[in-house]
């Protein structure tokens, strides 16, 4: 048999997976998670999952956006800078000074938008650990279940909690249809 | 209602006469100040409660859950709609009976001398204007709007404080129906009202930015006054154990996103105005530019948007009362030198300069006198209207809802 990645149990209510979930919270595991077929209010609670830092990766892309739009139309408009391939070329328009924050601020304040918008998706991928193709869970007999009326809560092997016996005793003791083994 | 807390809705009556009494011993004493000031106040006021009266509007268009709880708060401060129209009335007195017509209105006084040409009647600036600028449109228009306000804050009042009594959801139905007609109604006569009587100020210029400028301002100024009022109730007890830290960042996260609004706005009506160049329309900045209103751009730009910007994007800010009291009181604050700004520049010295705003010490008194005088009003009708209903509408359909409405 291949190498063991963790207990799975199964369940077939959503208010059995949420106070289950409550209990391994309490008990202080780390590495486990949830699979339910659809969003349930109250999990992120009952599991302990804090509140999200993807915003941190957005205000850094949103200032990195704004900073970049400002100089890049004062690059192309008031500099006579020369980079490789690009040269600052100063223009004047509309008599305005070469360089002001006033015209260069909607410039500025769509970059910020895009920058905002790449970042968070980018960080709730590096969160994710995202792409992920293959997920030990995905082997396991009946998983596809739980993508319609079944609910899954595993707990992994490298959680320093973990001890094969015992865990396998506590899950158990949750009252769910049936405790597995996921393969890695 | 916790026992302990009885409102004294006397005692705002008493502050908002005692201010009231103080504008009108100015009117006399330094007539031109003070009615600006009283201007200033009633419109600060005005945009607070035509603000909550957009918050109702809003709730019943979405037919939104959270905010049934946050809705009857408004639907107090709204109650003060026709007694700030009645304040209104010691305008047109002032006009007709202190002497001097253009006193706050240049526009109304034809035979007053321009800075540099002529006289009112005789400037094309004018005259192009004039069909719109006619005295007795304007004096029809401020009543037709405080007529439309007092309708729908009446018709909303009483939908909902008769469904608290038979709990029909035909008063729901209703109210949805007058917040579609009303949103529409509401927006053209608020924006009628900005131009006649922010706007029209100045006449010579023109934003069309100006009508969502001030929406958002009056918006902004009713959501802070909520975010102090729910602090408050929670802190007195009516509200506590019901109105929840869910409802107050809900609340919080309107006042960022109306923060970010108004940048927008009034970003944009200055970038237009900047870029196109025109005299007619840029003076009215490089009057703001003079003197004490230079830093007080500044202070707008920074404390009015970046600050606010910057601490509402927290969300543990958001749901802790000290800090949204905290933020609350700043953009009422800000609001109010906003309005300040927006006014008082347009008052001309005899060089044609903008009037500054501590050229006199005794300045200060007027200003203070003609807000004490509005809030004390509007606080006196709020207190009245709490002490008269039940502290939420316990039939609305969406009540339960609403209560269970909570951070997940």
């Amino acid at each position: 048999m291949a190498k063991q990645h963790g207990l799975i149990a199964k369940f077939d209510t959503p208010a059995g997976i949420m106070h289950a979930a409550e209990k391994v919270r309490d008990a202080g595991f780390k590495k486990w998670d949830v699979i339910a077929p659809f969003p349930l209010h109250g999990l992120d609670t009952a599991m302990g999952i804090k509140r999200s830092p993807v915003g941190r990766f957005t205000i850094v892309g949103g200032t990195i956006g704004l900073v970049s739009g400002m100089l890049m139309i004062w690059f192309t408009s008031a500099s006579d800078l020369s980079l490789p391939y690009m040269e600052g070329y100063q223009l004047i328009v509309g008599g305005k000074p070469l360089f002001s924050p006033q015209y260069a601020f909607p410039v500025a304040y769509e970059m910020t938008i895009l920058f905002s918008a790449f970042a968070s998706i980018g960080g709730m991928f590096i969160l994710n650990k995202l792409p992920m193709h293959y997920h030990p869970v995905l082997k396991y007999k009946d998983v596809a279940a739980s993508s319609d009326d079944t609910f899954f809560l595993y707990i992994e092997n490298e959680d320093p909690q973990f001890d094969e016996d015992k865990t396998r005793a506590f899950l158990g003791e949750l009252e769910p249809l049936e405790v597995g083994e996921l393969e890695e | 209602m916790s026992a302990d807390f009885t409102p004294n809705p006397k005692k705002w009556l008493l502050i908002g006469a005692a201010g009231l009494i103080v504008s009108l011993i100015g009117f006399f004493v330094d007539t031109q100040i003070a009615a600006w000031s009283y201007l200033i106040g009633l419109i600060f006021v005005t945009s607070i409660a035509i603000g909550m009266l957009f918050l109702v509007m809003m709730h019943h268009i979405f037919d939104a859950e959270w905010s049934v709880i946050v809705r009857r708060q408004a639907e107090h401060f709204i109650s003060a709609l026709p007694y700030l129209g009645v304040l209104f009335v010691p305008l047109w007195v002032l006009t007709y009976m202190g002497g001097d017509q253009g006193i706050l209105w240049l526009w109304m006084d034809h035979t007053a001398s321009l800075h540099g040409h002529g006289t009112v009647g005789t400037d094309i600036l004018y005259l192009k204007k004039a069909w719109w600028l006619s005295e007795t449109f304007f004096w029809f228009r401020a009543i037709f709007c405080f007529a439309v306000w007092s309708y729908f804050a009446w018709a909303f009042r009483r939908n909902s404080i008769t469904q608290d009594e038979d709990g029909s959801p035909k008063h729901t139905y209703s109210s949805r129906k007058h917040a579609a007609a009303g949103l529409i109604l509401v927006a053209l006569t608020w924006t009628a009202a900005s131009f006649d009587w922010i706007m029209s100020l100045e006449y010579h210029w023109f934003s069309t930015m100006f009508g969502v400028w001030i929406f958002s301002s009056a918006i902004r100024a009713a959501l802070s006054v909520m975010l102090l009022t729910c602090a408050y109730l929670v802190a007195k007890g009516p509200l506590k154990g019901i109105f929840n830290t869910k409802h107050l960042h809900d609340v919080a996260t309107l006042a960022f996103a109306f923060t970010v609004f108004w940048a927008y706005i009034t970003f944009s009506q200055y970038f237009l105005i900047w870029n196109a160049n025109i005299p007619e329309e840029t003076f009215w900045f490089n009057d703001r530019e003079q003197g004490l209103w230079w830093p007080i751009s500044m202070v707008l730009i920074f404390g009015y948007f970046l600050f606010p910007f910057l601490y509402l994007l927290q969300f543990p800010l958001k749901v802790n009362y000290k800090s949204t009291t905290f933020i609350g009181s700043w953009l009422l604050i800000m609001n109010l030198v906003d309005v300040f700004y927006n006014i008082l520049p347009s008052l001309k010295d005899s060089h044609g300069e903008p009037f500054q705003l501590f050229s006199e010490p005794t300045n200060v008194i007027w200003y203070i006198s003609g807000i004490v005088g509005a809030g004390g009003i509007l606080l006196w009708a709020y207190w009245s209207s709490f002490a008269k209903t039940k502290i939420i509408p316990i039939r609305d359909p969406r009540i339960q809802d609403c209560l269970n409405h909570n951070h997940h």
